[in-house]
């Protein structure tokens, strides 16, 4: 039988000299898909094994790497574990997992090795693919304990999470090794010449039954033949022919004994070359015609991965388009993609799209599922995390990261809605060009240019909605469109502000601003009297000159420390003695402990932000609003705030500026008028609430970005009434099912109702 | 040449934190460090850190992807490596990358971690035994001209009757962390090398004279020339515009600190950590060699510039 794999090609190469290394890559030329080599650590006349295939995992770029396989016994199973993840990370991804119980015994006393009894070796196997396993399971929050009798782990710490799901293959032969690999391996790797006529069906038949005694299905197991031969004229024997004659004898044991890899044994570059020419493609053609069905290519979920699927989510009718990178709980990307920044999630299933045509695709599947929740995800940033979720559907945009010019002169770019702004802004630098975002460049382009964008450049070039020109979305009902001042101008008015509620763009085009260089100044500022010091920064922030944007950070003040305030701020010029002028007023505030002041390009500000994955645990606390001065009311309420020790976090972005020249209207983002934006954030949404809705006498509306308290009043206060009248109108128009509502909910407007 | 200068060539390195996300900026970072024409890329290695890559695979991808370049481990965690593989993994390297690789090692320090990965765990007096057990170990494995078999029937390693070789295409250098008189005694001994970090030392680089002289005392001991040991330091500093401390100033600043640790202290490899692409250049760029020049035009001859780790 076969087991549905698709069919693979590996070679065997010696681990001596620099051949070693130009076969490998030879193989990679010839389309091979795997390169293994023997690992034998008392035999001088080979590499270690371990350090030839990190080397050629650096001289290689698509291949995967594998030992034909480890000896266990002299190699730790718990550093073994993390270097695997280390080799996987550094390839990425390319790195495979076979393990062998050892066999030379006396080589392996020699070399300072335990010397074991053959049962005992496959028990300390089985041990120690429980230790790799388990180190591996970088989701599990607490430290692996093991008590076996061959190997004790005293709480090491899991992790690191490689690249790729790395298969754990066996070297086997007897019955006791064929029945551990059936409980617990991925893999079956056996040389065609060590047996004998039927041994391999029968190998195969008491891995099949292992396997089920297990619960597991045999057909997750791919099987491995090591091969080797010569190619002449005339058929001599198996293997011992022309390539037809191969494939004649390879092919009964793909159709009737499933192998999946055949590996072949030789360091003959011309062999290596004849067999990826002459052999792999027939053979693959001739396993096609003699199959019901032609093998998968997709992603083989074991049950081990389908145990952890959670109800109600249709697996199965994933479109095939979305199938290969969709991700669910059981798979190895699933810590990478779960959770947000700053909020943990536990979704039922991602899902990747790579164009328009998918986006509407994963659309229509997560409107298949009208109960559970739906998160569109672009940089996974956002405060709230309405992202993410808990069983529900996520759509993570990520792939949709291009950048593209499209007028140099209008200086009209197309994003898209999963590049980070960092991404965006390096690619925009050589042409003297920014879009100010906000203020962080690991941000992801959706959803900020979908909100608003205060961002460092605002109070010179607006918001970053101020620069969209145009875009393509898809709607509720999976239709694309294209908005713009002159296309569906009233959805475009929409999007720029309350773009969440009305579907998912898919890109965005701008007019970008000429920038140079621009200073960029951290300051670090004692505020011992932070009321006053908060009033200073007020009146020099919204008095300085249009070119300089300057955000304020404070947390609590420490424990016998006096309060503390960093300013970011940024000026939109080169030139340093304009810079310095600029800042003159706001070094003026108050002592300074610290400052650095550099003449830097935007992107290097926005690069700044570390490329890792987002990591979120729990539930953010933040709260936000607008402000349009630092009265000095605000500033004592902004001192008891921190001062209470319910805010750990409080930042004021300067707005106003050109932010202010746009008509309130213009846009769905209608506070134009305020002076800054507040953020604070805490750790207990109770009182967090209590102490914020106390101010709301100084507040004029939030921004949704920096908000998640979820109750209903928070969209009045997003959206002035007349703004929120027009989008519940259009709300109703575009989404009357209201698919998109996993966010600040703008309800739709029905027929029944007024406005 | 000053009494305590003991006359090597000097190096310059970097030593690079091997972080796994991003997974490839420990290797960027080695990659900037081989451009800039520096001696040494160095790593330290806790297999019990998984934050951090597996040292040796770092070490090996990252000689993979450098062209001059030595690699060393800053330092290794013999007590969860197997010193007879070890041996074995250290001369596959240094073939691979045509005599490029280094072994700074180090006698284990944190020992509930190695335990929680299945480590034995030893009292310090234990760990420099069994350190002095493994260096014989690796030196006999490489020692593939002798007769016979390894046999080294130690109380920590036993490697009896395994094969030798291969040998090495060049004279490793085995570089040990230490700064306890037993560790400083055992260099001494058997050694190639010193390699501790300025910033461990509590009373800064005057502490490196006595620290000296319990190296030179048992290679005196030893009936070796205390010169067959080279001193290494890792160094952290800051380049800033105006001088304001010990490596904290501009580069030619830099020089004549690090010339001064040559001169007065005899070091003559520079390690320096940093993560930092800018940085790694200038040390390469303007330090290194005005370091050598300064030296060079103290010990007054002048010294090869350039020169790779022997």
């Amino acid at each position: 039988m076969n087991y549905g794999h698709p069919l693979e090609f590996g070679t065997f190469v010696t681990p001596t000299g620099e051949d070693a290394v130009a076969l490998a890559r030879r193989s990679e030329e010839l389309g091979y898909d795997l390169v293994t080599f023997q690992d034998h650590p008392y035999q001088p006349a080979f590499h270690d094994t371990w350090t030839l295939m990190s080397w050629v995992a650096g001289q290689t770029e698509r291949i995967h790497i594998a030992a034909n396989v480890l000896n266990v016994p002299l190699r730790q199973p718990a550093v073994l574990a993390r270097a695997a993840a280390s080799l996987d990370l550094l390839s990425g991804g390319r790195f495979d997992l076979a393990l062998g119980a050892g066999a030379f015994w006396d080589a392996i006393e020699a070399m300072g090795g335990r010397r074991l009894e053959p049962g005992e070796a496959v028990d300390a196997l089985s041990e120690a693919i429980d230790i790799i396993r388990g180190l591996l399971d970088a989701g599990e929050p607490d430290p692996l304990r093991f008590d076996g009798e061959h190997h004790k782990l005293d709480g090491a710490e899991r992790g690191p999470l490689p690249r790729h799901h790395i298969p754990i293959w066996l070297g086997a032969h007897k019955r006791r090794m064929l029945r551990l690999l059936g409980r617990k391996a991925d893999g079956w790797m056996v040389t065609a010449g060590y047996l004998k006529p039927g041994e391999f069906r029968a190998g195969n038949k008491i891995i099949d039954e292992a396997a089920t005694e297990a619960g597991r299905d045999p057909a997750e197991i791919r099987r491995m033949l090591n091969i080797g031969g010569t190619f002449t004229d005339q058929r001599q024997g198996f293997l011992q022919g022309p390539p037809e004659a191969w494939v004649d004898d390879l092919l009964p044991l793909v159709v009737e004994d499933g192998v999946g890899t055949f590996i072949l044994m030789s360091d003959d570059a011309a062999t290596l070359e004849r067999f990826a020419r002459d052999v792999a493609p027939a053979l693959r053609a001739a396993v096609d015609r003699a199959l019901p069905a032609p093998l998968p290519t997709g992603s083989f979920r074991s049950a081990a991965v389908r145990a952890k699927r959670r109800d109600g989510v249709d697996y199965d009718g994933v479109p095939r388009s979305l199938a290969e990178l969709a991700v669910e709980p059981g798979d190895i990307d699933f810590s990478r993609v779960r959770s947000n920044y700053l909020r943990g999630g536990n979704p039922g299933i991602v899902l990747r799209p790579r164009s328009t045509a998918e986006v509407a695709e994963a659309l229509a599947f997560a409107r298949r599922h009208p109960d559970l929740p739906m998160g569109v995800r672009s940089g996974g940033h956002g405060v709230s995390g309405r992202s993410t979720n808990d069983g529900g559907i996520v759509i993570d945009l990520g792939f949709l990261d291009g950048v593209e010019v499209l007028d140099e002169a209008t200086r009209r770019v197309r994003i898209g809605p999963g590049a980070r702004w960092k991404q965006v802004a390096a690619a925009l630098e050589p042409y003297g060009w920014a879009l100010s975002s906000g203020d962080y460049g690991g941000v992801g382009v959706g959803g900020l240019a979908t909100a608003g964008g205060i961002g460092f450049l605002g109070r010179k070039h607006g918001l970053t909605i101020d620069h969209l020109r145009a875009v393509e979305m898809v709607l509720a009902d999976g239709s694309t469109v294209r908005a713009s001042g002159t296309e569906n101008a009233d959805l475009f008015w929409a999007v720029r502000g309350a773009g969440a509620n009305f579907g998912i763009v898919t890109s965005f085009e701008f007019e970008v601003d000429e920038v140079g260089e621009v200073g960029w100044a951290q300051l670090g500022f004692v505020a011992s009297d932070t009321s006053g010091f908060l009033r200073r920064f007020g009146e020099v922030a919204s008095s300085a000159p249009r070119d300089t944007t300057a955000f304020l950070v404070m947390g609590p003040p420490r424990r016998g420390q006096p309060a503390v305030a960093q300013l970011y701020g940024m000026v939109d010029s080169g030139d340093p003695d304009t810079v310095i002028a600029q800042l003159q007023p706001f070094a003026r505030m108050a002592p300074m402990f610290q400052q650095q002041v550099v003449i830097a390009p935007y992107a290097a500000v926005m690069g700044m932000a570390p490329d890792a994955e987002h990591q979120g645990r729990g539930e953010p606390i933040s709260r936000s609003a607008f402000i349009r001065e630092i009265t000095p009311e605000f500033a004592d309420a902004a001192e008891r705030l921190l001062h209470s020790g319910v805010v750990f976090f409080f930042q004021l972005r300067t707005v106003g500026g050109a932010v202010a020249d746009v008509d309130p209207d213009a846009t769905a983002y209608a506070h134009r008028d305020a002076g800054f934006s507040v953020v604070a954030m805490g750790v207990d949404r109770e009182r967090l609430d209590r102490l914020w809705d106390g101010l709301s006498e100084h507040f004029d509306g939030l921004y949704l970005s920096f908000e998640t308290d979820q109750r209903p009043e928070r969209v009045a206060d997003a959206f002035p009434p007349r703004t929120l009248g027009r989008l519940r109108e259009l709300k109703g128009r575009y989404d009357p099912d209201n698919v998109f509502r996993d966010n600040f909910n703008i309800r739709p407007l029905t027929g029944g109702e007024e406005s | 040449m000053t009494d305590t200068d003991y006359g090597h060539d000097l190096l310059f390195g970097t030593f690079v934190t091997p972080v796994n996300q991003p997974a490839t900026q420990a290797v960027d970072l080695a990659v900037v460090s081989d451009r800039a024409g520096l001696d040494l890329v160095t790593f330290q290695d806790h297999p019990y850190q998984p934050r951090f890559h597996d040292t040796w695979t770092l070490m090996s991808y990252a000689a993979s992807r450098t062209s001059q370049i030595h690699v060393s481990g800053n330092v290794l965690n013999l007590p969860l490596r197997q010193p007879a593989v070890l041996a074995r993994s250290a001369a596959s390297l240094d073939v691979l990358s045509g005599g490029r690789l280094e072994l700074g090692i180090g006698a284990g320090g944190f020992w509930d971690a190695i335990a929680a990965m299945g480590g034995r765990r030893l009292s310090p007096g234990q760990a420099v035994e069994a350190l002095e057990e493994a260096i014989t170990v690796i030196r006999e494995v490489w020692a593939a001209d002798r007769p016979g078999p390894v046999r080294v029937d130690g109380k920590y390693y036993r490697v009896h009757g395994a094969k030798r070789g291969p040998k090495p295409p060049h004279d490793i250098g085995i570089w040990v962390g230490a700064y306890k008189p037993r560790m400083l005694r055992l260099i001494g001994r058997v050694a190639d090398g010193w390699l501790p970090s300025l910033a461990y030392l509590p009373g800064g680089p005057a502490d490196l004279a006595e620290l000296n002289r319990h190296i030179d005392g048992a290679a005196a001991g030893a009936g070796r020339d205390p010169a067959q040991v080279r001193r290494l330091l890792n160094v952290g500093g800051q380049f800033a515009p105006t001088g304001r401390a010990f490596l904290d100033g501009p580069a030619e600043q830099w020089a004549e600190d690090l010339a001064g640790l040559t001169l007065e202290y005899g070091i003559s490899g520079f390690v320096l950590a940093t993560d930092d692409p800018y940085t790694i250049e200038l040390f390469a760029a303007e330090v290194a060699p005005a370091t050598r020049e300064l030296v060079a035009a103290e010990r007054g001859a002048t010294a090869p510039v350039g020169v790779r780790p022997a």
